[in-house]
């Protein structure tokens, strides 16, 4: 492996590195701390609490035909780019990802609800097989172009059919300085072409914690699969698998109030399941009243089950406060 | 009462799996468009000394 002699003498002392860093830290702050960038934070916050973008006048302003937005967008790169000049050795304390196509930085985060910058290469995008799926996400996303352009495709759900949904495919043109909002959970962007390099502001905010993503062909908007909207939802269904895998039969009681809380019902319903699995007593009689709530959108669920475990096991019968239809 | 241990695995799952978040059936086509990616990183260490 060949290193550059620089990152070999990293190896025996990086008091160099860690110098760069703290420096980069340091200017960072001294970024966070101007006026601008403390009110983008503030309605940053309020956003994340459902504000409208309209009455948040910072925020507005950046997603909206002025250039707000490359001033703002500015002032961090030139902080960033001047400690890196003077010391490339040091890394971005903001979260950043790269991959061949895409690069990004976090530039401020509240919750689920974060301002990004990214820049997309449109060499590296065409290198890529042409997309054969669409996801919609439970998320809101503004998004402001601050150099290149794309041709792009605006696909909007557009009713439910047997095994998907039917899609709305129109096109669309992304110019310098064009401003683009959509609601993740009907309508999705896909990008075919860009010439050059698409740099973009975008913000995004998550929408209700139980929703879920969904991935359809887009051929013919069959669903393709599912997945959990937040991370919290798939780290508690993680925790109640090992619970169960662990036999923690003390945890039933907790994972029978989980399986009846409102929110994602696929998490629900495996919480419901370890419960079971765990303790049938208390597993038994939160599925009893979970399939008594006609309200709930697992009541059915939970009959079937209910049904078949009694044909099983007809003691169960005897638990109250089950009713036997 | 004399309750009868139930077997995870006789208990039927949802019609519609739900992965976890982040999963996509067609990632090798998949544009980050949000921060819905994973990396995931491993980390060995000894917890003993040879």
């Amino acid at each position: 492996m060949l290193a550059h002699p620089a990152i070999a003498a990293l190896r025996s002392d990086d008091a160099p590195q860690r110098r760069a860093q703290a420096a980069l830290g340091a200017a960072l702050e001294q970024w966070r701390s101007t006026p601008m960038v403390r009110t983008a934070e503030v309605e940053l916050t309020r956003c994340s609490d459902g504000a409208d973008l309209d009455d948040l006048p910072l925020l507005s302003a950046l997603f909206a035909e002025s250039d707000a937005a490359a001033r703002f967008v500015s002032a961090l790169v030139g902080v960033i780019l001047q400690e890196l000049t003077r010391d490339p050795f040091g890394q971005s304390p903001l979260r950043h990802y790269i991959d061949d196509a895409v690069a990004s930085v976090t530039v401020l985060r509240h919750g689920t609800t974060v301002l990004t910058l990214q820049a997309i290469d449109g060499l590296a995008l065409g290198r890529k097989a042409a997309p054969a799926s669409v996801r919609f996400v439970p998320c809101e996303t503004w998004e402001k172009v601050l150099a290149g352009s794309a041709s792009a495709e605006r696909i909007a759900l557009s009713g439910p059919r047997p095994g998907g949904v039917q899609l709305d495919r129109q096109p669309l043109a992304i110019d310098d300085g064009s401003v683009l909002h959509r609601r993740g959970q009907v309508e999705a962007l896909l990008l075919h072409l860009v010439p050059t390099t698409l740099v973009t502001l975008r913000l995004q905010r998550r929408t209700a914690c139980s929703d879920i993503t969904r991935e359809y062909a887009l051929e013919d908007g069959a669903l393709l699969h599912q997945a959990a909207g937040t991370p919290r939802d798939s780290r508690l269904e993680l925790t109640a698998a090992l619970l169960g895998r662990m036999g923690r039969r003390d945890a039933a009681p907790l994972l029978a109030a989980m399986a009846e809380e409102r929110g994602n019902v696929s998490l629900r319903w495996q919480v419901l399941r370890e419960c079971l699995a765990l303790d049938t007593g208390e597993g038994f009689a939160t599925l009893c009243r979970i399939a008594r709530d006609d309200a709930d959108p697992l009541a059915a669920h939970a009959g079937a089950l209910r049904a078949q475990l009694i044909e099983a096991h007809p003691q169960l019968s005897g638990i109250a406060p089950c009713p036997v239809s | 009462m004399n309750l009868p241990k139930i077997d995870l695995s006789a208990l039927p799952d949802l019609d519609v799996l739900t992965g976890v978040f982040g999963s996509l059936a067609k990632p090798a086509q998949a544009l980050v468009q949000d921060d819905s990616l994973i990396v995931m990183m491993v980390f060995v260490y000894e917890v003993t000394h040879p």
